[in-house]
């Protein structure tokens, strides 16, 4: 009995959840106005440029150390890939896998040289870009989706606030409640996994309205705040499962055509069903792509992936800037360390944590900029070091929030969005 | 009970005789008994001689007597006067009913004192025991990590013998549920996964496993995995250490905060904040290690270098992977290497100095204990450093170690009551802190008292009346001490979830089947051969190809693209047959709807991140204790729509099975209940329930509202 619930026409699924949840659940179906982000109290820094300019983050996370020299920082000495840098529209060079990038979206562009960790590691260093904090055995930190859902509130009533597309859950909500997890999308082709009943509508109108009956007694036996969470949780899913919303996660709603111009991949796919999400009311959405850890063959690998990407964020650049978007969307384009500058035994690049590069781009972002550099090698860094806490405090400043603000997690430590790095102003406008 | 026991009681019952008073002497206070059973009475023999005792029950013609120290004595009945022989016959028992051994009760009642007295302090009283109903269904997810099937629910619910609980409890303590349930906790706590330093780490797992299903001492175990020498594929125990190979500190780090709960995380960087650990002292422990080496990857490639023209690309790549694999391995140098840090900032000490072991003490008279006083005599006899690592191993796991007896007494208080006595359970450095340092003190001398025999120790705590208790209703706020009125309410891990889910749908066969893949993979995959030769690593490979072809859908096979719906279709085919050995253990596990209906202990760990498993909140094995107990719209999401429901409210299903055949609406809907919630339903449920039967609702609906309803996946 495998009736789907969401092909159903949309006004019949509205009754029929409109239905059910007043029955059931005791909440009305309204469109709730969400809280603007600038809202938020006491910000001292609100006067530094770019506060609060980015109410949305398309975060793209590339998934085994990104060659910087191949990519960002090309360089044109010995360590130099396979491709020769290309001029760009803007004042600099961008690698030669990137080339709609360079010719039509490098002056919308910031280009950070100078990035520098300690960890050569892939999880710890993946762990490290995400929260802005080092890896311990101890603690979980909070991507800044999770943060911002802490400072600044839900984005959406129906839709969740943060979104990983192409990966799990974990680096999520921290040492926050679990609600401000990501929701992870594992495949952006097949949407949101478990969103469609198993039995027909009625038939779960009906074991809905009995959960509610039966299961009351327990709940209001026991004052227990996770217990409170999940009947909140269930009702959130009905909520999310009775929205227009829903049709978020619906790549098929586009046209082919659009749909080809990101790239016909888990990573373009992922690109566009960000948009549509941010478009929404969902305030952070992760993408990432595989594949970057290129020990060998790097200008095998690096055609495939540097096509990937270039086309996917092209598009996604475009995209924004033609829907009105691209004016309070921040990308970012990030990976947890470069390549090194010698190319190995195996026509591959290793590990480089020393220095590599991170991109932005919309939102408050100063376009055409360049910030700081690696050496003539791209082996470290030659001026304005730029770590992965200044990094994360920039873009938390971009999103409205307060760098400075000290928030205690359930042990007892402080915390504070980007661990106290500093806010790059020069890139922000 | 053995005859043997049968004398001892005999004889402490005749002895403790003469010595009872029936007045306490002034100084005892009167009020409190020691496991908070109220109703003494003086009991008399028919030779005059008088003992004050709560009554516990009668069996086999035995009278069960509780004396105020907590000691259970047993009476041949008719050794009472008449009067009393009368009064017992109409007696409730009092407290637990009738317990398995004198000791045990005892030792369970002095647990009881020690919690009521931090009550008392508090101005809290205890809570009532939990009906028979909540006991059963929290004991088996406790002891056996799953949720009793409806016939053991009805065994137990129906036994009308004063010693039940004990009975059940020694019963789920000596099963494979047990050993299952505690490798769970083991493996999140451990870090335990499939995956690791581009390795199989099958042989560590299947290792823990085995020391737990022998139930060998905790200390004893904890020794062999810090002082495992050899090679992964060889020694399992070595996995604890070459899970984290490259990164000696960290790992040292989290075994200071699992196994001691030395809380010195932040002492690897800088000088702790609040707990006096400083950077220098992590390094000064981190020298014990320092002289252990483990493989290193690049160096096993070289082997190779030669060969990779003749081999081709692909082949050398595996064969590379080959070599990855047999570089795991761990062995003690002569000299310990470990320096301070390029970024070392403190006055007594420069960057790149050498660091000389030294063992960190928590009280000031600590380096007189035993421990500190072996480990310095160990140390002044060495010629060189290649024992280091064993003089830690001793320290730390000795009996008279500061922590680590209390450490694991806490982790497994916690693991049954929900909150440990000192919170967080990784930082012990000041026992004085917790809710009742008298019973962490006493709880840390029961472990040594027992011999870190983890059954044994959990055997005590479900004999508690503590553990008895209904769970408590109120909130818990954060920070505030709690003094266990009862255990707390606690969600289902994602493994008791997950394992429950099994026991419904295929009943109590859950245990059937053990995953065995250490054996096969350590065999393909170990290089033993002395010269590496394109031959012999083509053999391997060959080798290495044949066993992911037989053991697909066991863990073995890759992460690639489209690996899920392979699984889920073999998973399918599968379906039709299961297979047996002679010892009538599944060969393959059950399975239905694309689930492996085995054990969570049985499956990968971890499971891939979109498994039941994963979603309910196990963890990803990178973060030490880091499953999660809370929901996710995703979560319920997989609830309402996901597998599990699917295969769960249908008829394939045993527990929906076994309802659909009952004749009665009524006869339905209990058995459901018995299945999910381990109870009946009542009045009031029955009719509500009806009234949906009567509109067209099926079994199957029911189980669907059963299994997503908060008392299901909640433990009272």
């Amino acid at each position: 009995m495998n009736s789907s619930f969401l092909s159903t026409d949309p006004v019949s699924r509205r009754r029929f959840t409109e239905q059910l949840a007043k029955t059931t659940l005791g909440v009305t179906l309204l469109p709730h106005l969400v809280p603007a982000a600038d809202t938020a109290p006491g910000i001292d820094n609100k006067t530094m440029p770019g506060f609060g300019k980015a109410k949305n983050v398309i975060w793209l996370q590339m998934i085994g150390g990104m060659s910087h020299i191949d990519t960002l920082d090309p360089k044109t000495g010995d360590s130099k890939g396979a491709r020769d840098p290309i001029q760009t529209n803007a004042d600099y060079q961008l690698g030669g896998y990137l080339p709609t990038l360079a010719k039509e979206h490098a002056d919308k562009l910031a280009i950070i040289r100078s990035m520098t960790s300690k960890t050569g590691v892939h999880a710890s260093g993946q762990y490290l870009m995400r929260t802005g904090y080092e890896q311990r055995g101890t603690i979980k930190h909070p991507v800044l989706g999770a943060w911002a859902q802490e400072l600044l509130g839900k984005s959406s009533k129906t839709l969740p606030s943060s979104v990983c597309v192409n990966r799990g859950p974990e680096h999520g909500n921290g040492f926050f409640t679990a609600a401000f997890s990501p929701l992870p999308i594992h495949d952006p082709e097949a949407g949101l996994q478990y969103s469609t009943f198993t039995a027909s509508a009625d038939v779960m109108s009906k074991r809905l309205a009995l959960l509610n009956k039966i299961d009351a007694p327990f709940r209001s036996k026991f004052q227990d705040s996770n217990l409170k969470a999940y009947s909140d949780f269930y009702d959130d899913t009905l909520k999310l499962l009775s929205s227009e919303d829903l049709n978020a996660f619906k790549l098929t709603d586009e046209k082919e055509e659009e749909r080809e111009k990101y790239g016909k991949n888990k990573f373009g796919q992922g690109c566009m069903l960000a948009r549509r999400l941010i478009e929404r009311g969902v305030r952070f959405v992760e993408v990432t792509q595989g594949g970057w850890d290129m020990h060998n063959d790097i200008d095998d690998a690096m055609e495939e992936n540097g096509t990937i990407i270039d086309t996917a964020i092209s598009a996604l650049l475009s995209d924004l800037q033609s829907r009105g978007m691209l004016a309070n969307t921040l990308i970012v384009l990030c990976s947890e360390f470069g390549r090194g500058p010698t190319i190995n035994s195996r026509s591959g690049r290793d590990h480089h944590p020393k220095v590599f590069s991170t991109m932005l781009a919309g939102g408050p972002i100063k376009g055409g900029t360049i910030y700081g550099s690696s050496d003539k090698d791209g082996s470290a860094v030659a001026d304005k070091q730029t770590t992965i806490q200044d990094f994360h405090s920039t873009i938390g400043h971009a999103m409205g929030m307060d760098v400075n603000q000290v928030v205690m997690s359930p042990s007892n430590r402080p915390f504070t969005v980007g661990d106290k790095g500093e806010v790059i102003a020069e890139v922000l406008a | 009970m053995n005859q043997r026991l049968t004398g001892l009681l005999a004889l402490a019952f005749a002895s403790a005789l003469p010595a009872a008073d029936p007045t306490p002497p002034p100084s005892q206070p009167v009020i409190i008994a020691p496991d908070g059973n109220a109703n003494f009475r003086v009991w008399t023999n028919a030779t005059g001689r008088k003992v004050e005792a709560t009554f516990r029950g009668i069996e086999s013609g035995n009278i069960f007597l509780q004396t105020r120290d907590g000691y259970v004595y047993r009476l041949p009945l008719e050794n009472l006067i008449p009067e009393d022989q009368k009064l017992a016959q109409t007696l409730k028992p009092e407290g637990l009913g009738i317990p398995k051994d004198p000791g045990l009760a005892q030792a369970a009642a002095v647990i009881d004192k020690g919690v009521l007295m931090g009550l008392t302090k508090a101005g809290q009283k205890p809570n009532p025991l939990a009906s028979d109903e909540q006991f059963i269904r929290r004991v088996y997810l406790d002891l056996a990590g799953r949720i009793p099937t409806r016939e053991e629910t009805l065994a137990f619910l129906n036994d009308t013998s004063s010693s039940k609980r004990a009975n059940v409890i020694d019963t789920l303590i000596n099963d494979d549920g047990f050993s299952s349930r505690m490798y769970n906790y083991f493996s999140d706590m451990l870090r335990v996964a499939d995956d690791a330093q581009k390795a199989k780490f099958f042989t560590y797992q299947e290792w823990l496993k085995e020391q737990l299903v022998k139930n060998r001492p905790w200390n004893e175990v904890v020794r062999d995995m810090l002082v495992a020498d050899g090679k992964l594929l060889e020694n399992g125990a070595a996995g604890y250490l070459l899970r984290d190979r490259g990164m000696r500190l960290d790992n040292l780090s989290l075994t200071l905060s699992t196994f001691l709960g030395a809380n010195v995380s932040c002492a690897q960087c800088h000088d702790h904040p609040f707990a006096d650990w400083t950077e220098k002292q992590f390094y000064e422990m981190a020298a014990f290690f320092g002289a252990s080496e483990a493989g290193e990857r690049n160096r096993a490639g070289g082997a190779l270098r030669g060969l990779r023209e003749e081999l081709g690309q692909q082949a050398y790549q595996q064969a590379r992977r080959l070599m990855d694999v047999n570089s795991l391995s761990i062995k003690d140098g002569e000299k310990n290497d470990l320096v301070l840090p390029a970024d070392y900032k403190y006055k007594d000490a420069k960057p790149g100095d050498a660091v000389k072991p030294k063992l960190i003490v928590w009280g000031k008279d600590d380096h007189r204990l035993r421990c500190y006083q072996n480990a310095e005599n160990a140390m002044k006899k060495a010629d060189d450093d290649s024992a280091m690592r064993e003089v830690f191993a001793d320290w730390m796991t000795s009996p008279d170690n500061p922590r680590f007896a209390m450490t694991i007494a806490n982790r497994l208080w916690k693991l049954v009551f929900g909150v440990g006595i000192k919170e967080p359970v990784t930082d012990l450095d000041d026992p004085n802190s917790a809710s009742n340092p008298a019973l962490l003190h006493h709880l840390a001398n029961e472990m040594v008292r027992l011999k870190f025999d983890l059954r044994a120790y959990m055997r005590l705590l479900c004999n508690t009346q503590t553990y008895q208790r209904e769970a408590v209703t109120a909130e818990l706020a954060m920070g505030e001490p709690f003094y266990f009125p009862g255990p707390t309410l606690r969600r289902m891990t994602a493994e008791q979830a997950w394992d429950s889910c099994v026991a419904l749908a295929i009943g109590d066969k859950v245990d059937n089947f053990k995953m065995k893949r250490a054996d096969t993979y350590a065999q393909v995959m170990n290089l033993t051969a002395s010269e590496v030769t394109v031959d012999v690593i083509k053999e391997k490979l060959d080798a290495m190809q044949a066993m992911r072809k037989t053991v697909a859908g066991f863990g073995f096979e890759g992460k690639g693209k489209g690996a899920a719906k392979k699984k889920r279709a073999m998973a399918k085919a599968a379906n039709a047959a299961m297979e047996t050995d002679e010892e009538g253990n599944f060969t393959r596990p059950e399975t239905m709807g694309g689930l492996v209906l085995a054990r969570a202990s049985e499956l990968r760990q971890p499971e891939r991140d979109d498994h039941f498993l994963r979603m309910f909140g196990q963890s990803d094995r990178q973060i030490a204790d880091s499953n999660s107990e809370e929901g996710s719209v995703p979560q319920v999401l997989m609830l309402m729509n996901g597998d599990a429901q699917d295969v769960l409210s249908s008829r394939q299903a045993l527990a929906v099975a076994t309802a659909e055949k009952q004749e009665s609406a009524q006869a339905q809907v209990e058995s459901l209940y018995l299945s999910f919630f381990s109870r009946k339903p009542s009045a009031d449920e029955l009719k509500t329930i009806y009234a949906d039967i009567e509109g067209g609702m099926k079994p199957g609906d029911l189980a669907w509202v059963l299994f997503n309803s908060r008392e299901f996946v909640f433990v009272q």
